[in-house]
């Protein structure tokens, strides 16, 4: 394989790093920095709608009962649709409404980052990998261009990978205990997983990639039956360190 | 009236991009690289309707008409014939299972592009693999 120079920036939006890289034709002009900066802006729109962190957010005033859904954006509407049909495909496990507080983070962030890629398709004759905080969008410009090739973080040491995903065109999500403890627990009982270590999910797009990827991890001893059942690709790493495939071809491992 | 002008710039620079022509935003200047066979129509307000040759695109056939005025400001985008296939198609399943590597491996070793991993914060993005990749040379 020919070494293709690849370039890369990094934003901090949502409390997140956003990684781009881009090989090809738009790497560095004035098109590339465009492409960039509309990406960039559409997280920070984003952020805007439905930071929880944010008192003032469209999202937080919805949660206190200050607005309606017909007075949000339609995109309010749009992600909590697709929290509910997350919810009841994952029997309950993955809710946006827990304990009467309403936090649709766990939709937002792949969803968000497939609409800030928007902006890089256009780029033609260009290769990008649009990354947030550990979730990525790939695409690639021709039959010939090389995959992405993505490392999946080691839930037990974040300097090592357990695996490699090359990825043409498509997304990679991956859901855990890493960096943040507690994050994600299982709606129906409020328990921090505690078989699985990660779950990661390889799909046409992000949104559901990062819906599947969470909804599985709260699910956590279920988690690569539930995914098998869905027909996903991914891989799931359990708390003793042992690594499940999940696919078509996928058989038992380690 | 500012977002329709927005909007026209973003559906614009769409078209251009979806050309393969450096990036303009000049309408005669695109119109003089369509080649030969553009043609040019006088309109009302003394500028002109520009419509470029078919490009044959990896998606299919794309043409578009462009407007200015008489100060060469465009006023108009127009896309006359779009690709019929779906682009997207070629994507579906554009990737394949994760390959296990061995466990010792050091990720320098494993020939990597980016990182997945269970949320990345802006505190911890600093000792991160990504962080790492992100600051490698191109």
């Amino acid at each position: 394989m020919t070494t293709v120079a690849t370039a890369r920036r990094v934003e901090h939006v949502m409390g997140m790093p956003i990684s781009l890289a881009l090989r090809g034709r738009h790497t560095d002009d004035a098109a590339a920095r465009d492409a960039w900066a509309q990406a960039v802006e559409t997280l920070r729109d984003v952020d805007r709608v439905f930071s929880t962190y944010r008192p003032d957010s469209v999202v937080s005033r919805l949660g206190r009962g200050e607005l309606d859904l017909a007075d949000c954006p339609p995109e309010v509407a749009e992600v909590l649709a697709l929290g509910e049909a997350a919810r009841v495909q994952s029997h309950g496990a993955f809710d946006v409404r827990r304990g009467g507080v309403l936090d649709p983070s766990g939709v937002v962030k792949g969803w968000a980052v497939e609409r800030a890629a928007v902006a890089l398709r256009r780029l033609s004759e260009t290769d990008f990998s649009l990354g947030a905080g550990g979730d990525l969008v790939c695409h690639v410009a021709g039959p010939d261009s090389p995959p992405w090739r993505v490392g999946i973080e080691d839930p037990h040491d974040p300097t090592r990978v357990v695996a490699v995903v090359p990825v043409r065109g498509g997304a990679v999500a991956t859901s855990g205990l890493a960096h943040r403890g507690g994050h994600v627990v299982d709606a129906r009982t409020g328990a921090v997983p505690a078989s699985v270590a990660s779950v990661t999910v390889v799909h046409d797009d992000l949104t559901w990639a990062d819906l599947d990827a969470t909804a599985a991890f709260a699910l956590d001893h279920e988690a690569a039956a539930w995914l098998t059942a869905r027909g996903r690709v991914g891989l799931v790493v359990r708390a003793d360190g042992r690594r499940e495939l999940v696919g078509p071809a996928a058989t038992p491992h380690d | 009236m500012k977002r329709i002008v927005l909007s026209l710039l973003s559906t614009l620079s769409a078209v251009v991009l979806l050309f393969g022509y450096r990036t303009s935003t000049s309408g005669p200047d695109l119109a003089a690289t369509t080649g030969s066979s553009t043609t040019q129509t006088l309109v009302r307000s003394g500028g002109t309707t520009t419509t470029g040759d078919v490009a044959q695109t990896r998606w299919g056939p794309v043409q578009v008409q462009i407007s200015t005025d008489a100060d060469g400001t465009i006023t108009d985008v127009q896309v006359v014939q779009y690709p019929d296939g779906n682009h997207e198609d070629q994507e579906i399943n554009a990737y394949a299972l994760p390959v296990l590597v061995d466990a010792t491996l050091a990720a320098q070793s494993a020939d990597i592009d980016m990182v997945s991993g269970a949320t990345i914060t802006s505190e911890g993005y600093v000792q991160s693999l990504q962080s790492a990749l992100d600051q490698a040379p191109a």
